[in-house]
């Protein structure tokens, strides 16, 4: 029997150089399809007159139950009968962090995927950073760079990431403040305490966090059947099952326990949470994560 | 492998347990390599892992559990035998056993029976020949030669008898057999007890040149058993003995139960050690003992264990006395005949041979009566007088009546209770205005206080009794009046009773009454006897039929078909033989007690005699042989069972998940009960096909109606045109749809099919068999009809007497039948509205009544339009020949003309068919339409 799933590049963990380079040669690729995929979600990203954090007039709207008092425009509200508010249009320059997972674990392709987890992890970390840099956004890769407005961000971060000596499993993320937008873009197969722990400090930070899990069709559905054994791509561990289709159930509960719970909690955080399938679009991640970079206002309630 | 009592049949076979570990090796090679995988989510399957983890080699308890099965397969094969026994020895020619199943092998037959098994199994390797004798069985019951099987068969239905043995006779039969088959082994499986003639008959046995014997002897004779059991003044002794070489001390009880099985009493008997004969008492009251019906030992499973009592223990002797010779013309007249009819059932009656006191007392006196019952005696001699009242003194117990003499011979302190007034009192007499005195309450004092008052009887004459102080001490029963109707005194260890009537029913018909009897019997009860007297050889002999058995596990039975009725009596004691086990016989009114051992009875042990010939020394006991052989397979099997269960549990079968496994599961097993199923089925459904199966099914599946083949071919063709008539009328006009008719031959074919038969009586035609007439008379028996019709209504001539031949053929017919009571059809019978509403049932002719089964009573007619009563008449008979009115050709016309030739003739001859048919399929269905409108009243409302 064939075999399912692969690395689908020699795994060589510990060379770093090795690794550099091969990131270098997958970057211009990316950066082709990136940019065809954002031609695809352009449209609509022009104009960013919106309410905001600002300098300038923006609006005055009527005043809604609720909102601080101080926010009143009273020499507005006393020209009639009714209390307006004035709105500000939004001034702030943003930054938006970007972090793509590139453990081991991400080079795993199965036979149903059309790529491996981690250049669709690229992918959509470099369209993004396309899509931000267009927009004058700032962006910045934790551990690797600090943010930066460029027009060819996308560029910029693919030379960072292919000069990178040794990148860190997981960046520290405490450099990350308000009012900052980070995506993470990983498979999250770790324990899930373990990536909440990870990701608390973004929540007591109030950074808004959008997670876009990659995931393999073959890890959701378990297609494995009779005597196997299991090695996982990062620690080397082994496991023999006998008749591993009696394990599919158990399995597939728990997986999708782990993405449930995970998102529960990112929802709670007023966090988006996208799953996306290698054997399917990028867009598809790209345009979720897209509405829920420009959803209305930070914090809880936006619209995702 | 001396340690442990273990041998092998093939012990090269055990090498095989070297392969053992080889199986080892080749189990834990099992697991095929597994498929590698990168699986990044490990962790998360590392978690469902902690669950169902099957590791990829099979469990060490698993490869332990198939080793083990290997091993057992391994020893298995290798015919282990645990406990091996030494083999007998036995001739090929032939194997005889004698085998003792008399009372002393019930307890342990089971051995005995093990022991003879383990003999037949070697004599079946030899395929010798097997003689089979039983000494408690009759000498002339099969002996064989058997084959094993047979032997063995043979063996299982004999059980032990509750007699002892006969060897003489057994032994003898075993010897004459014997001599056809020299060289024989000779087993004799004895019960240890010795008999008469043991040495000659053991000399028979032993003198037919065996080749070896095999001597099978119990290690000790342990049984104990009761000899005997008397009843004494005061007590009840019990006798048990035991075989004298026995040395240990025995104690044990024994049980007195009465006839309903109840336990009344104990008595412990002790057996020092060396001792062969001890007893045991029992203190109880007389009227208890008197209720004693047999005595077992505890925990003696035989029948010598038992002993049943009968009346000698307690059935009293009276002694009659009269002067009046009895005269046989006038016996209801004799002072003696109605206390003898009362004494009869319960006590011996001793009569002198002359009614001469002087002679007739001490005879009496020397057969030691309990009772002495003077009917009519007043003075007795003075020679008579002293040993009279020494016997009472010592026990005996006088009843005395009143009587003419009485009064002349004046009062007798001595020999009288009261004393009396001389002269008797008339009490309703054509002189006295005085009534008959009926008989008061019984004094709570005396033996009578619990009989009932006798209300019936009357008193006329009696003697009275002088007014004394104690009067009313001594008084055992009074008149109403108060003046005494028995009294008795104390006589030393005696006593006197005085009836104060006469023993005829002259004075009173208190003798005619059942009280007298009790009163009797309470009088007699409570007397005791003088001692033992022999047994008479005059005593008649009597054929007792057998009551209860004693069985030979020692507890009562009712007797089996062989037991025969006992002779007693006639001076000689019955020998226990298997016609007469021991038991009670006779019936529950008295039974005779026959016992298994003589009171002087020894059990003395068998010694073994000198035998020339190879002897082998054997015990009884269980063949503790086993072949271990199939217990290790089977244990084998199971573990493979096991196995197969772990394997599916392993394998996930028991998953409730895996649905399409389990319906493979349950494809398959449905594919092999099916395949089964349809190996079986064959078998199951064997031919059951009968000859004469079609001709019944064709019989049965329409209603046809038949007639009686004759043998005339005219009269059989006009028969089935007739009928062929009545069926065309009967399917235009009823719904009622016969089939073809049924010429039936009545001594052949069966008849059970048929609701009628249409008998033309023929005189021409051969009379029929008796067998015929039989099956005939079944017919009618089980609910069929006959229609007789002897066609010759207008045959006779008118007003004679003269039959004509066809009825003379029917009434020789009719004389072998059981015909009941026949009536002419009442106008009111239901065969007059059955169908249609018909006075008369003519056929070709008229004028013939239609004789049926007479109705059991008419009587009941009152307000019914028809005649009530069940069930159908067997018989119908006529002279009217409705075949004649009723048959047509085949273009539907009528064949014969009626006489007189009337159209409308020939249609009430069918309706009158009709109206048979319907009675006969509906019974009495119509009788019971009379309550139609009260039923329509009832639903209108």
């Amino acid at each position: 029997m064939a075999r399912i799933g692969e690395a689908s590049a020699p795994v060589a963990t510990s060379d770093a150089l090795a690794r550099g380079r091969l990131r270098a040669s997958l970057v211009p690729d990316l950066l082709v399809e990136a940019r065809r995929i954002v031609s695809t979600v352009i449209a609509g990203w022009h104009g960013r007159k919106k309410r905001g954090i600002g300098e300038n007039f923006w609006q005055f709207r009527p005043y809604v139950q609720g909102e601080a008092m101080a926010r009143i425009d009273w020499r507005r509200s006393a020209r009639d009968d009714h209390t307006y508010v004035r709105d500000r249009e939004w001034e702030a320059a943003h930054t938006v962090w970007l972090w793509a997972d590139l453990s081991p674990s991400m080079l795993f392709k199965s036979k149903s995927a059309t790529v491996s987890k981690e250049s669709r992890a690229l992918v959509l970390a470099f369209a993004l950073a396309e899509l931000l840099s267009r927009s004058g956004e700032r962006i910045a890769w934790p551990g690797l760079t600090d943010p930066f407005s460029a027009r060819n961000g996308a560029e910029r971060l693919a030379s960072h990431l292919a000069q990178a000596v040794s990148l860190p499993a997981k960046p520290d993320l405490s450099g990350i403040r308000r009012f900052s937008d980070i995506v993470i873009i990983g498979d999250f197969l770790d324990p899930v305490e373990e990536t909440m722990a990870w990701l608390d400090t973004l929540a007591r930070h109030g950074a808004r966090a959008h997670l876009i899990e990659v995931a393999d069709p073959a890890e959701e559905s378990f297609p494995y059947a009779g005597r196997t054994e299991f090695t996982d791509p990062e620690t080397g561990e082994k496991l023999t099952a006998g008749r591993a289709e009696q394990l599919s159930e158990a399995y597939r509960n728990l997986y999708a326990a782990r993405r449930e719970e995970l998102a529960a909690w990112c929802k709670r955080l007023g966090w988006s949470y996208t799953v996306n399938h290698t054997d399917r679009l990028a867009s598809d991640a790209l345009v979720h994560v897209h509405m829920a970079l420009t959803a209305e206002g930070h914090g809880p309630g936006g619209r995702r | 492998m001396s340690w442990l009592p273990l041998s092998f049949g093939f012990p090269v076979v055990l090498w095989g347990l070297l392969a053992l570990p080889v199986i080892w090796w080749l189990l834990r090679l099992t697991p095929p390599k597994p498929q590698a995988e990168i699986f990044p989510p490990l962790k998360i399957l590392a978690r469902v892992f902690k669950k169902e983890e099957m590791p990829h080699q099979s469990p060490w308890w698993l490869t332990l559990l198939r080793l083990l099965m290997a091993a057992l397969v391994v020893l298995a094969l290798a015919e282990p035998i645990f406990n091996p026994r030494e083999k007998l020895s036995t001739s090929e020619a032939a194997l005889a056993m004698v085998i003792d199943n008399g009372w002393t092998s019930a307890p342990d037959w089971s051995l005995r029976v093990a022991t003879a098994e383990r003999l037949i199994k070697d004599a079946e390797v030899n395929e010798a020949p097997i003689l089979l004798a039983f000494t408690a069985e009759k000498p002339n019951t099969q002996i064989g030669p058997y084959s094993a099987r047979e032997a063995r068969e043979r063996l299982n239905a004999i059980k032990p008898r509750p007699v002892p043995t006969d060897r003489p006779a057994v032994y003898a039969r075993v010897a004459n057999t014997l001599k056809e088959l020299p060289g024989a082994t000779i087993a004799i499986l004895t019960d240890g007890l010795a008999a008469k003639d043991d040495q000659t008959s053991f000399a028979t046995l032993l003198g037919q040149n065996p080749r070896n014997v095999v001597w099978v002897q119990p290690t000790r004779l342990d049984t104990i058993a009761l000899a005997s059991a008397d009843n004494e003044v005061d007590r009840f002794t019990i006798t048990a003995v035991r075989a004298p070489s026995n040395p240990a001390p025995a104690y044990l009880t024994a049980g007195v139960f009465d006839d309903k099985a109840r336990r009344i009493g104990d008595a412990a008997i002790t057996f020092r050690p060396g001792e062969a004969r001890a007893t045991g008492e029992i203190i109880v009251p007389f009227e208890l003992r008197n209720d004693f019906s047999w005595i077992a030992l505890d925990g003696q499973g035989h029948a010598g264990a038992m002993r049943v009592l009968d009346e000698n223990a307690k059935r009293r002797r009276v002694g009659l006395l009269s002067q009046t010779p009895v005269d046989q013309s006038r016996l209801l007249l004799s002072p003696l005949y109605y206390i003898k009819r009362a004494l009869e059932p319960f006590a011996d009656m001793v009569e002198p041979a002359s009614p001469d006191l002087i002679e007739a007392v001490p005879d009496l006196l020397a057969q030691k009566p309990a009772v002495i019952v003077m009917g009519d005696v007043g003075t007795l001699p003075e020679s008579v007088r002293a040993p009279l009242i020494k016997w009472m003194d010592e026990g005996g117990t006088l009843v005395r009546f009143a009587s003419s003499r009485l009064i002349t011979a004046g009062n007798d302190p001595d020999l009288l209770p009261v004393s009396l007034r001389l002269g008797e009192r008339l009490l309703g007499g054509s002189l006295s205005w005085t009534e008959p005195q009926p008989v008061a309450q019984f004094p709570s004092t005396g033996p009578f206080a619990d009989l009932p008052a006798p209300s019936e009887v009357t008193v006329s004459r009696q003697v009275l009794a002088e007014p004394t102080p104690d009067l009313v001490d001594k008084t055992w029963a009074v008149l109403a009046d108060g003046t005494p109707l028995v009294t008795a005194d104390r006589r030393g260890k005696g006593m006197v009773v005085l009836f104060h009537i006469a023993p005829q029913a002259t004075w009173s018909n208190l003798p005619i009454s059942g009280s007298f009897v009790e009163m009797l019997r309470r009088i007699v009860q409570l007397s005791r006897n003088q001692g033992a007297s022999g047994a008479r050889a005059e005593s008649p002999v009597a054929t007792l039929a057998p009551y209860r058995m004693i069985g030979a596990d020692g507890y009562l039975a009712p007797p089996d078909g062989d037991t025969k009725p006992l002779q007693v009596g006639g001076g000689h004691v019955p020998a226990i033989t298997l016609d007469n086990p021991p038991g009670m016989y006779g019936s529950e009114e008295g039974v005779f007690a026959h016992n298994l051992l003589e009171s002087d009875a020894v059990l003395d042990p068998l010694q073994r005699p000198q035998i020339s010939v190879p002897v082998m020394s054997e015990r009884y006991a269980l063949d503790e042989s086993r072949d271990m052989k199939a217990p290790l397979l089977a244990v084998a099997a199971a573990l493979l069972f096991v196995d197969g269960l772990i394997v599916l549990w392993l394998g996930g079968m028991f998953n409730r998940r895996r649905r399409a496994t389990q319906a493979a599961t349950a494809a398959m097993v449905a594919l092999i009960v099916a395949s089964s199923l349809l190996m079986f089925m064959p078998v199951a459904s064997a031919q059951d096909s009968k000859p004469g199966d079609i001709q019944a099914i064709d019989a049965i599946s329409k209603t046809r109606i038949a007639y009686v083949l004759t043998g005339e071919a005219s009269i059989d063709a006009i028969s089935r045109a007739g009928i062929t008539g009545l069926t065309k009328f009967l399917v235009e006009k009823t719904a009622l749809e016969p089939g073809e008719p049924a010429g039936v031959d009545i001594a052949k074919d069966e008849l059970a099919f048929y609701p009628l038969i249409y008998w033309p009586i023929d005189p021409a035609a051969p009379m029929p068999s008796e067998a015929a007439i039989a099956r005939i008379d079944e017919y009618m028996k089980e609910g069929g009809t006959v229609l007789f019709d002897t066609r010759d209504q207008f045959a006779n001539g008118i007003g004679t007497d003269s039959a004509s031949p066809a009825t003379e053929r029917l009434r020789d017919i009719l004389g072998n039948l059981n015909v009941p009571p026949l009536e002419p059809v009442p106008a009111d019978h239901v065969l007059t509205k059955a169908f249609f509403i018909l006075p008369e049932f003519p056929g070709r002719f008229n004028g013939s009544p239609l004789w049926v089964e007479a109705s059991l009573d008419a009587e009941n007619t009152d307000n019914r339009p028809v005649r009530t009563g069940d069930g159908v008449t067997p018989i119908m008979i006529t002279a009217n020949d409705l075949a004649g009115a009723w048959a047509i050709d085949e273009n539907g016309d009528p064949m014969l003309p009626t006489v007189p030739s009337d159209p409308m003739q020939r249609v009430y001859a069918l309706r009158a068919g009709v109206n048979i048919i319907m009675y006969m399929l509906t019974g009495n269905y119509k009788s019971d339409q009379v309550h139609v409108p009260a039923l329509l009243e009832r639903l209108g409302q």
